[in-house]
């Protein structure tokens, strides 16, 4: 038998390991990118095709957008951010470092814009992060129809590193402080991958970038 | 003598620094102090790029073609996440912010950079590929109309990029 991450493709097969998948303890955790053991799928066993649906979710969503103003014909302050962020980047992938740092200003007070959201707590997160897995589904069909090979490249990256994040939000919901005392949080600064675990992974399970593209969570000591 | 077509970039990160492209350069534009190729010289001959052992340059078109459109549907979709993306980059940021728990402000701190890393993904697939896109120019010409700084910086990125559609 083998089963495969859902994450990065690790694929572990049962008859090159000591132990049969079926028998790991259930803190086992995916050698390449930390995913938990739900995240295995057996290889060959139907997928599971009933997408979740976004729901009420999404009411709440627009409600929080709409108070933010419409900042620049329907985008909010926080998507101009983005859009900017990104643009800083396609810059400096054409090697137009100083267009790059203009646009990256622009995303840094774009984000300064941004209106408090009331009552924003883990739970609040965790549910609205639940609440991408319709969002993704329904963007991958509409991706698929249009053919558009771009799109889904973004989509399955964002929606594994979005089920990464997922995963650790309710890992904090359920174990708090000792989930993380004594260890490290990575982010690929290339994709966004967050790892949890005493050093980076050697290459990042998303994008493949090497661990020095892996930044190192800090805070200052309170 | 005319624009160039394309010019050469060096990636420091790959190159050795010891070697052959200053002898091919016709213009002696790769044989610069730091090591960044110099634009104004460079003819985009290519020779450079050809020569290098290392692969460490690469030619960039000086002129890009117009971004693949995108379907309303999928435009769509992807404003859907978007919006999505936003609130939760936000809710993160306060909670980082608020919190005196070491390990959920590194958590919190860690889902900032990733979502916003997401949400610029999206964003690039939804229109947004190019700089000189006509909806780059459209967005930075709405903001130039603004006040403030922003408006200033807006104004001098639409006089750096040319758009390069109709
Ligand atoms: S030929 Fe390539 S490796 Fe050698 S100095 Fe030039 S860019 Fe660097
Ligand atoms: S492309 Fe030609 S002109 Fe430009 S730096 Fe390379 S060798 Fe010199
Ligand atoms: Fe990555």
């Amino acid at each position: 038998m083998k089963a495969v991450c859902q994450l990065c493709g690790y694929v572990y097969d049962d008859e090159k390991e000591s132990v049969p998948f079926a028998e790991l303890p259930d803190d086992w955790t995916c050698p390449c990118c930390g995913a938990p053991k739900e995240f295995f799928e057996i290889e060959g066993s139907p997928e599971e095709a009933a997408e979740p649906v976004a729901d009420a979710q999404d009411e709440a969503i627009r409600i929080a957008t709409d108070a933010e103003g419409d900042v620049m014909a329907g985008l909010s302050a926080g998507q101009v951010a983005a859009l900017c962020g990104n643009l800083a980047r396609g810059c400096e992938k054409q090697n137009l470092p100083r267009e790059s740092a203009l646009f990256a200003q622009l995303a840094e007070s774009f984000t300064a814009q941004v209106e408090p959201i009331d009552g924003a707590d883990i739970h609040g997160l965790a549910d609205l992060l639940m609440g991408d897995a319709g969002r993704y589904a329904a963007a991958r069909n509409a991706a698929k129809a249009a053919g558009d090979r771009g799109s889904l490249r973004a989509l399955t990256w964002g929606e594994r590193i979005t089920n990464m994040l997922s995963y650790l939000v309710g890992r904090y919901l359920k174990d708090g402080e000792a989930f993380l005392k004594d260890t490290e949080v990575w982010v690929c600064a290339a994709c966004g991958f967050i790892y949890v675990g005493d050093e980076a992974p050697e290459l990042c399970p998303v994008c493949k970038v090497p661990a020095w593209k892996f930044e190192k969570m800090e805070v200052k000591a309170s | 003598m005319s624009t160039p077509r394309k010019y050469a970039v060096r990636n420091l990160r790959l190159c050795t620094k010891d070697c052959i492209c200053l002898f091919v350069c016709p213009y002696g534009a790769t044989d610069t102090e730091n090591s960044v190729i110099d634009v104004d010289k460079c003819v985009g001959c290519g020779a450079c790029a050809e020569a290098c052992p290392s692969g460490a340059i690469y030619m960039v078109p000086a002129t890009y073609p117009p971004q693949q459109k995108k379907q309303d549907s999928v435009l769509e979709a992807m404003g859907e996440l978007s919006r999505a993306k936003a609130d939760e980059e936000q809710i993160a940021r306060q909670i980082a912010a608020e919190t005196g728990e070491e390990g959920l402000a590194r958590l919190m701190k860690a889902a900032v950079k990733s979502l916003r890393l997401v949400h610029e993904d999206v964003m690039r697939e939804s229109g947004y590929m190019l700089p000189q896109s006509a909806n780059a120019q459209a967005l930075l010409a709405r903001i130039a109309d603004g006040e403030g700084a922003s408006a200033q910086t807006a104004k001098e990125l639409l006089d750096l990029i040319p758009c390069n559609e109709p």
